[in-house]
């Protein structure tokens, strides 16, 4: 078997109300996988994909391409839509990223961006134009030890890749750079989660997305007491309930 | 932003009763050459999803980047999302989508699992036999090539087909590591199996078949064949007999 345990996407049929859930990087579904539970409890239909490269082995992100995680994405949308006539799509930090990018092709319902970073250090932008070349001789990256979690039982079952392939962080770049473009087409009820305590994303990249939305009906909401991990972490149940009563107000009835 | 799917080439879930068949296409194809298929075994009540290959169905650039085992990986993601709309998964594939579910066959045991036109082997194209060991410099020259005359008996069929034109070469080579991991699985395979090949297959013999058939472990291997049809059984002119003989099986499996 390719997927470590823990890794496996999952898909639980419920109402025609579906949420698409995606993870973050270097992650796996199972940091979404109690926001679906939560979600099911309340009766929607909850599908959790597995990015390309991730929960398996981290040469596979060596090959990886922006576009494989996008069209990862899509795949999840057209199983959903084939038992939900309405869709949310929920993404954490990269997730987020993703699901900003591809909203304006899919027909959805809202979108909900948790811990979404909008830019990266002044390095990776120094960096980016010789990573091709670098990501050769310096394939992976380990990023600087130091936890922001909160709850550090969550932390321990969390499952992650602990080294961050080059070739992956370009990607990850180059769709940040289109991200305030994306986040101009979005025209879907929008809900920002950001942590106040976030130790990987800073605390003014939620009110530069709030800006950077083209939509209305855009609401940011602040979670304090939690690390990057939103829906992981001590305040987790906040989150659920969160996104819950969001699901519910642009979904129903459905 | 675009859609980066190729529009007819999305993966589908059609939600049904507790036994899920998880529907695999082949190399170089799409979920779309299983589709009719899949709507035939939801209107016998199955859950069916098909999924898509990892670097299918997009670009043909994105397959030349792909291993075998990414194709793997989505074979086993169908499986787990199936898992839990479904007491029961039946794994039905296509020429490669066959050969990646008996290899999950080899490590989890299905209740019933259908392979079509399987591939044991390199098919028996005298030039790939010669040159596949040195595929992965050649693909440096020539990247893909060309798909030949189609030899399809539906002409409507082929029309309404969404795939790549090309070959990428490094992909072919995958293709023969993913062969020769079938070879290593399938003593391993205990599964009640179908094995369905059209007799006109001049792709892939259907000595392919025989030679599946020979080396699984499962006791129950039913092999059936079909005519008026090439390769692609599930799709070409003789498909609505292999879907009925698809659902017959299932049915008397899981009825005993």
């Amino acid at each position: 078997m390719r997927i470590k345990p823990g890794g496996e996407p999952f898909f639980h049929i419920g109402n025609q109300l579906g949420c698409l859930l995606v993870h973050g990087f270097p992650g796996a579904p199972l940091e979404m996988a109690w926001l679906g539970d939560a979600l099911r409890q309340r009766g929607f239909t909850v599908l959790g994909i597995r990015l390309f490269g991730h929960a398996t082995e981290p040469p596979d992100l060596l090959r990886v391409h922006a576009s494989d995680w996008l069209a990862g994405l899509e795949d999840g949308y057209h199983l959903l839509r084939g038992h939900c006539s309405k869709i949310v799509l929920i993404g954490f930090s990269l997730g987020g990223i993703l699901s900003a990018t591809i909203a304006s092709a899919l027909e959805l319902d809202g979108l909900v961006l948790m811990a979404m970073p909008m830019d990266l250090p002044l390095l990776a932008h120094r960096l980016r134009p010789f990573l091709p070349l670098l990501r050769h001789v310096w394939p992976y990256r380990t990023p600087p030890q130091g936890s922001d979690w909160w709850d550090k039982e969550a932390e321990a079952q969390n499952l992650h890749y602990t080294v961050q392939p080059i070739q992956a962080v370009g990607q990850f770049f180059d769709l940040i750079q289109r991200l305030p473009t994306s986040l101009a087409q979005v025209r879907v009820p929008t809900l920002l989660l950001y942590s106040k305590n976030d130790g990987s994303v800073p605390i003014e990249h939620g009110s530069r997305a709030l800006d950077a939305l083209a939509t209305e009906a855009k609401e940011l909401v602040w979670i304090d007491g939690s690390g990057h991990n939103l829906a992981r972490d001590a305040q987790r149940h906040q989150v659920f309930q969160l996104v819950g009563d969001f699901v519910h107000k642009v979904g129903m009835p459905v | 932003m675009m859609s980066h799917i190729m529009p007819g080439a999305e993966p589908f879930f059609l939600p049904g009763n507790r036994v899920g068949c998880l529907l695999a296409h082949g190399f170089t194809a799409t979920p779309q050459e299983v589709h009719e298929m899949g709507i035939y075994l939801n209107q016998q009540g199955y859950t069916v999803l098909g999924v898509r290959l990892f670097g299918h169905g997009t670009r043909w650039q994105d397959l030349a980047r792909s291993k075998w085992v990414d194709w793997l990986g989505s074979v086993e993601d169908g499986v787990h999302l199936l898992s839990h709309a479904c007491d029961q998964i039946v794994p039905i594939g296509l020429s490669t989508g066959a050969m990646l579910n008996l290899i999950l066959a080899s490590r989890m045991r299905f209740p019933a699992l259908v392979a079509m036109a399987t591939p044991y082997d390199l098919p028996a194209i005298p030039a790939l036999q010669v040159l596949y060991p040195i595929l992965p410099l050649l693909k440096w020259i020539l990247p893909a090539y060309k798909k030949g005359k189609p030899d399809w008996r539906d002409a409507e069929a082929w029309m309404a087909r969404v795939q790549y034109d090309r070959y990428p070469l490094a992909a072919v080579y995958e293709f023969g590591k993913c062969a020769q991991a079938l070879q290593r699985a399938l003593p391993l395979v205990t599964s009640p199996l179908l094995l369905l090949h059209s007799l006109e297959d001049n792709f892939v013999l259907p000595e392919h078949t025989e030679r599946i058939a020979a080396n699984v472990a499962s006791s129950d291997v039913r092999v059936q064949y079909v005519q008026n049809s090439n390769h692609v059984i599930s799709s070409d002119a003789a498909r609505q007999e292999v879907f009925a003989l698809t659902a017959t099986f299932i049915q008397a499996i899981l009825a005993a």
